[in-house]
């Protein structure tokens, strides 16, 4: 049989391990008050018996059997809670409020007796009254009995056992109650999360959990999966996106490819003409078509390895300085001013290879999109944050606010750039770059308008601090 | 020159073949690993061409079996896979070079060749000499007909690579690989653009230029 689903959630028994634990304490706090208060009544009563005795046979001693006599009779008609009973020598009764020594046997040394007696209530029935009593030899050899109703202390200690009871058991009570209150709470606030689980599990990957605001621990486990089911959907919305970018990307070239290789077979066929600008036209949409896949094939990989392999120390300005060598003849070539401005003594982890490519890309990008006459900056520092930034800042014409999240995103180019060569590859295998390394890309406005042409665009690959 | 194609896809094999047979290298075909590793036994080859993936015994395990038996012979991976990963096992298993499917014509000549002749000179050179173009490898200087040319460091390695393969077409990517080590192709030429700059130095004011650009597969440095 299944327990109850509220039973068998993990507060409900950490709470029922906890009541456990808690009453076992309780358990033994109460069964010392009980040894303590108890013991107490006995040895109070036990005192005051004693304390009779010694007055009494104080009375004795000064002024005999006729003034103890005397003296029992009128406490005996005092409210005093004592009983009396003063015996010959050999036992048979003088006086006293009771008939006979409870105790069956006596050798002369004092002793003590557990006994009872019987009273009547109001109503004239019989009640027993738990009592104590005190047996001694007189100096003259009477023997008197001195016995107190320790009824009245006896109830004491049983209504502190029935409170002790009654505190268990509200202790238990209230504890399961709270166990309850806890269970059904972390419950309610798991099921919504579970449903979330069941849901994505189901195909929904929409679906996501709902966080109350209340900054506990299941608002930031909340919070914890609705960002992981952020970037899986992005990253499965990429790779749907990468399909379809794909499919557009490598058809076009192919179908041009085949249109001209089917016309070159024609004109050869026919016999007119040479195959070879159209062969040499053909080689050449392959080469691109190749590149592409090349650069998809490479987002992907990097994509789907998460991290970048291989990754080793390395000062980023170093990086910089060797790449920027391979640019700068071209820069000079196309009359763009190159400045460098690189901060030693840093150090990044990452692929080398991969970030020396994507270094190589943001460059790619600002020669291509760089007038004659402008200038591109390279600079590798430090923020303030710790992470190192790698920085490419040209004077083209820039990249719409609006458009720069776009750039990122595998195949785009914006529509003034499709005259341009390249896939639209370069800045999407810098972010996947970026990210392999726990980095992220950012694009900026330039430093404004240069001439006609601006704002310029100012694109950092950034780092996380090393170690 | 005797070279080994060892690759399992036929066609692609006769297109090597026919390709290098035109460049003047003879070729022998084997079509999987056991028989490629039979015919690297019997010896006799300037260069082999090894597919990574193969039947039988895959390209890095004939290698390695051959480098074991003390075969010093070039070898040149071919493989469809692509990540420096895959390029850093090849040659730790004893390739001497790697190049990704698909390939150029080009590319691949010009690989074997610089392979083949990298066998011909065997001693370390201290000085090289190109018709009248000298380097002095200890003093790291540049004369052509006696008169000093004043190289960047990275120029200054790039012409070693182009002296060191002299009468050999080389390719922009190899230049990319051996000379600055990187291993991805920049969307623009910027290995051009250095060419061009060591061309101004070593051929401006000389009558005769020596750097050639070779259509369709990269440069030569000709005497």
């Amino acid at each position: 049989m299944r327990l109850p689903r509220l039973l068998r959630t993990t507060p409900f028994r950490l709470t029922l391990l906890f009541l456990a634990l808690f009453a076992a304490a309780a358990s033994a706090f109460l069964a010392y008050i009980y040894v303590a208060t108890a013991g107490e009544a006995t040895r109070r009563s036990d005192r005051e018996i004693t304390r009779e005795m010694r007055s009494l046979a104080g009375a004795y001693d000064r002024a005999g059997i006729d003034a103890l006599n005397q003296s029992l009779i009128e406490r005996a008609a005092s409210e005093r809670p004592f009983l009396y009973l003063l015996m010959k020598p050999d036992g048979t009764r003088i006086s006293g409020s009771i008939e006979e020594s409870p105790l069956e046997s006596f050798e002369g040394e004092p002793k003590w007796a557990t006994f009872q007696v019987t009273d009547l209530d109001v109503q004239g029935r019989e009640i027993k009254h738990p009592a104590r009593g005190l047996q001694e030899k007189m100096s003259g050899g009477e023997i008197l009995f001195v016995g107190a109703d320790v009824g009245e202390d006896e109830a004491y200690v049983i209504k502190i056992v029935r409170a002790l009871w009654g505190a268990g058991a509200l202790v238990v009570v209230l504890g399961l109650a709270g166990g309850i209150i806890v269970s059904r709470n972390v419950s309610r606030s798991m099921a919504g999360l579970t449903e979330v689980v069941d849901a994505v599990r189901n195909g929904d990957f929409g679906a996501r959990a709902n966080v109350r605001g209340t900054r506990d621990e299941f608002d930031e486990l909340a919070e914890g999966l609705n960002e992981m089911l952020d970037r899986l959907e992005r990253s499965m919305a990429g790779h749907r996106h990468a399909g379809d970018a794909i499919a557009h990307d490598l058809r076009s070239p192919l179908t041009r490819l085949r249109a001209r290789l089917e016309a070159a077979y024609l004109d050869v066929e026919a016999g007119k003409g040479d195959a070879t600008q159209a062969l040499a036209q053909a080689l050449d949409d392959t080469d691109g078509v190749l590149k592409t896949f090349g650069a998809v094939l490479a987002i992907a990989r990097l994509q789907a390895a998460g991290q970048a392999p291989d990754q080793t120390l390395f000062d980023p300005a170093e990086l910089a300085a060797d790449i920027a060598e391979l640019y700068e003849p071209l820069c000079e070539d196309k009359e763009i001013d190159f400045k460098a401005q690189l901060d030693p003594d840093l150090s990044v982890r990452g692929n080398r290879e991969f970030l020396a490519q994507a270094l190589a890309n943001i460059l790619d990008n600002a020669v291509k999109y760089t007038p004659c006459g402008g200038a591109i900056m390279l600079r590798v520092r430090r923020r303030s944050s710790g992470e190192v930034e790698f920085s490419v800042t040209d004077t083209g014409p820039g990249v719409p606010d609006n458009d720069r999240a776009r750039v990122v995103e595998r195949f785009v180019r914006l529509e003034n750039s499709r005259n341009q060569p390249g896939a639209g590859l370069g800045l999407s295998l810098v972010g996947a770059v970026a990210e392999a390394h726990g980095g992220r890309l950012e694009l900026d406005e330039g430093p404004g308008k240069v001439g006609e042409v601006g704002p310029g665009l100012r694109v950092a690959l950034i780092l996380p601090r090393a170690g | 020159m005797q070279i080994l194609i060892v690759e399992d896809d036929l066609e692609a094999a006769e297109a090597m073949d026919r390709g290098l047979s035109e460049a003047g290298f003879t070729c022998t075909r084997t079509a999987d690993g056991e028989e490629g590793l039979a015919a690297a036994r019997n010896g006799g080859f300037d260069v082999m061409i090894v597919d990574r993936m193969m039947p039988r015994m895959d390209g890095v395990a004939l290698v390695e079996t051959l480098r074991r038996e003390g075969d010093q012979t070039p070898v040149l991976f071919l493989s469809a896979l692509g990540e420096i990963n895959d390029r850093v096992t090849g040659l730790k298993a004893g390739g001497d070079d790697y190049l990704v499917k698909p390939y150029a014509f080009a590319e691949l000549i010009a690989r074997v060749e610089a392979l083949a002749r990298r066998r011909e000179t065997g001693s370390v050179q201290t000085l090289l000499r190109v018709g009248d173009l000298e380097m002095d490898l200890i003093g790291r200087s540049v004369h052509r007909q006696g008169k000093e040319i004043d190289l960047q460091p990275r120029e200054f390695q790039l012409l070693e690579f182009m002296m060191r393969h002299a009468g050999q077409s080389v390719t922009r990517t190899m230049l990319l690989e051996k000379v600055w080590e990187y291993h991805f192709d920049p969307q623009t030429n910027v290995i051009d653009v250095h060419i061009s700059r060591l061309r101004s130095k070593i051929d401006k004011g000389f009558d005769k230029p020596m750097l050639q650009t070779i259509r369709g597969a990269g440069y030569r440095l000709d005497a």
